[in-house]
């Protein structure tokens, strides 16, 4: 056990070595695997710090993917802004847009916060298949100036991929995060000691807001096309949900397993459409009967076996 | 004002539909405190069932609730026996995670099987309207709808009431270790209540087939219904459903009058969300 921990930090860095140079050795089909990975590793990773953490049941993810994606659309091909500042700027009003919606949802507990996240998003997808400015449902094209080259994108995947768990890590690791950890034990208790709940809970949905939004921003600069339908579709959090129950939810190794396998399984099951939605929610229920904690959950209660343990020792 | 007359109306008998859609949500939620996500996917379930007998032996879409009330029945039985059953404990996400997992499988499902094309239980009921004087007309699907919507929550009141069944489940909603003291078998007390639940969404799934077209991805959208009737008339109340699905109807019609009939679902949202801002516990439910 102790020699892996102490090994913990070479294989940590051969792992970022070998993923950083991927489009010198990579082929295409690589390259384009792990950028998708790390983009549904970056959004896993938050919905994994609102629902495994924070005891936000989040249903809403979808707003600010299709927020981010949409204000960067915007940006980019009606104001010509650089295309990666205007993905950064799409994160920030996510933001702002947490914040609107915080003001209604943050009375509420448990599944009502989550179907008012999720109705929230209902309201944008109306919202913007309604709305004359971004081509109502037929969608918009991303035009930047410059296109950027695929390894461009890959890098900056990459970031968002790396950029998450680190902040996942210190966000856990700190003051706030221990403050979650003990309300996740026992709500009253903790606040009875000292935890700021509501401030905590809030800072974690304005990060997780954040990082969503600029982390479609860079999925759409590859995709090139954003519709509300799809941005705005519930089926982003359906595909969350699978990541983190199936690699383990309240872990940080979970969302990063989970990923690895929903992208490989998409993959295959790509060639038969709506089977491979089908095939997802029986394994994901089959997961949540016989191992509720997941891959990673499972593996760390058997063996006590963590890369990046969020628990202060 | 006259224009106003008709969607109110209209409103008012939606309502009635639009409290049978949630009354099986509620009552559940009032039983096991917690929301079946696939509760707008089960009804669509039942409409796809009745669909079958439909077009399959040319009946009429109102006997099809024979058949697939009792089918629903069981359906709801083995998903609460089965499934939500097994995770049922402190926590509360992995019985959601699971009802959300079966909506996924069952919207999926139903696509594969019935494509994804528009379909609806026709009955010569739908064009049929009873002139009330003025410009005003009674829509007489409308009409039924409301009126098995009331006769299904006074049956469900009765049944809660007067049976032994009713009263055991009510017993182990409010108690759940005395009721298993007075050797009430709680987890499968549970799954007759899913049962009973999915037999009201078996009948809101026959009329929402008939009075509005489906597809196999339309269970969401009453999901939210159900969920805004349950907010607005005060979680796990059954008299408050009715009030709560009138108020949503009504909100949504005449906003639909008002703004036009592409804002109809928006209008409805809104409410949704204000009475949730304002009073989480719903209008009529006690803090």
């Amino acid at each position: 056990m102790n020699k892996t921990l102490k090994y913990r930090w070479h294989i940590l860095g051969l792992i970022f070595v070998t993923l950083s140079t991927v489009p010198i050795w990579g082929s295409d089909y690589v390259l384009f695997f792990c950028l998708l990975f790390f983009l549904y590793a970056s959004m896993a990773q938050m919905w994994n710090l609102l629902v495994g953490y924070s005891g936000l049941l989040s249903l809403g993810q979808q707003a600010f993917v299709g927020f981010g994606g949409y204000t960067m659309a915007v940006l980019t091909n009606y104001y010509g802004v650089y295309v990666w500042l205007s993905v950064l700027i799409g994160g920030l009003f996510s933001v702002l847009l947490a914040l609107f919606m915080s003001l209604f949802i943050f009375r509420m507990k448990g599944i009502f916060f989550g179907i008012g996240t999720w109705v929230f998003a209902e309201i944008l997808l109306l919202w913007f298949s309604n709305w004359k400015y971004v081509k109502y449902g037929t969608g918009l094209f991303v035009k930047p100036a410059t296109p950027p080259s695929m390894s461009t994108i890959y890098y900056a995947a990459l970031i968002m991929g790396v950029g998450t768990l680190i902040t996942v890590f210190v966000i856990l690791r700190s003051k706030i995060g221990l403050g979650l950890m003990a309300m996740r034990d026992d709500e009253e208790v903790s606040e009875a000691m000292g935890v700021e709940i509501f401030r905590s809970k809030l800072f974690c949905f304005l990060v997780a807001a954040l990082i969503t939004g600029t982390t479609a921003g860079v999925l759409y600069v590859f995709q090139i096309f954003i519709q509300p339908y799809k941005a705005f579709a519930i089926d982003w959090t359906i595909v969350l949900v699978f990541i983190v129950v199936i690699g383990g939810i309240g872990t940080i190794e979970g969302p990063i397993v989970g990923a690895f396998i929903y992208v490989l399984l998409s993959q295959w099951l790509a060639e038969y459409g709506h089977v491979s939605l089908l095939i997802l929610g029986i394994i994901a229920i089959t997961i949540m009967l016989v191992a509720p904690k997941g891959i990673m959950g499972t593996l760390q209660e058997k063996t006590g076996f963590t890369i990046l343990p969020s628990r202060r020792t | 004002m006259e224009d106003l007359l008709q969607p109110m109306l209209n409103g008012l008998l939606l309502g009635g539909l639009y409290a049978v859609i949630a009354i099986g949500m509620t009552t559940m939620f009032g039983i096991v405190k917690l929301v079946n996500l696939a509760h707008g996917d089960l009804m669509i379930l039942g409409s796809y069932l009745s669909l079958v007998l439909v077009s399959w032996l040319g009946f009429n879409p109102f006997w099809t609730l024979l058949a697939v009330v009792p089918v629903m029945f069981f359906v709801g039985f083995f998903v609460q026996g089965f499934l939500l059953n097994r995770v049922l404990g402190k926590e509360m996400e992995p019985p959601l995670l699971v009802a959300f997992g079966l909506s996924i499988i069952l919207q999926n499902l139903l696509l594969l099987i019935f494509t994804p094309d528009a379909r609806s239980l026709m009955t010569d009921l739908s064009i049929k309207t009873i002139p009330l004087g003025g410009s005003v007309n009674l829509p007489v699907l409308y009409f039924v709808d409301f009126l098995i919507g009331c006769a299904v929550i006074l049956v469900l009141h009765l049944f809660f009431k007067n049976t032994y069944i009713g009263r055991a489940i009510r017993a182990a909603s409010d108690d759940e270790i005395g009721a298993r003291l007075m050797g009430i078998n709680t987890k499968n007390i549970y799954a007759y209540a899913m049962g009973i639940a999915m037999m009201t969404a078996a009948v809101a799934g026959v009329l929402v087939g008939m009075t509005f077209t489906f597809y196999p991805h339309t269970g969401p959208q009453y999901l939210i219904i159900a969920f805004g009737v349950m907010i607005i008339g005060g979680l796990g109340s059954m008299k408050g459903c009715l009030v709560g699905g009138i108020i949503l109807a009504e909100a949504q019609l005449i906003g639909a009058q008002f703004a036009g009939p592409g804002y109809q679902l928006l209008i409805g949202y809104l409410v949704l969300l204000i009475v949730l801002g304002v009073r989480p516990q719903g209008i009529f439910g006690k803090v």
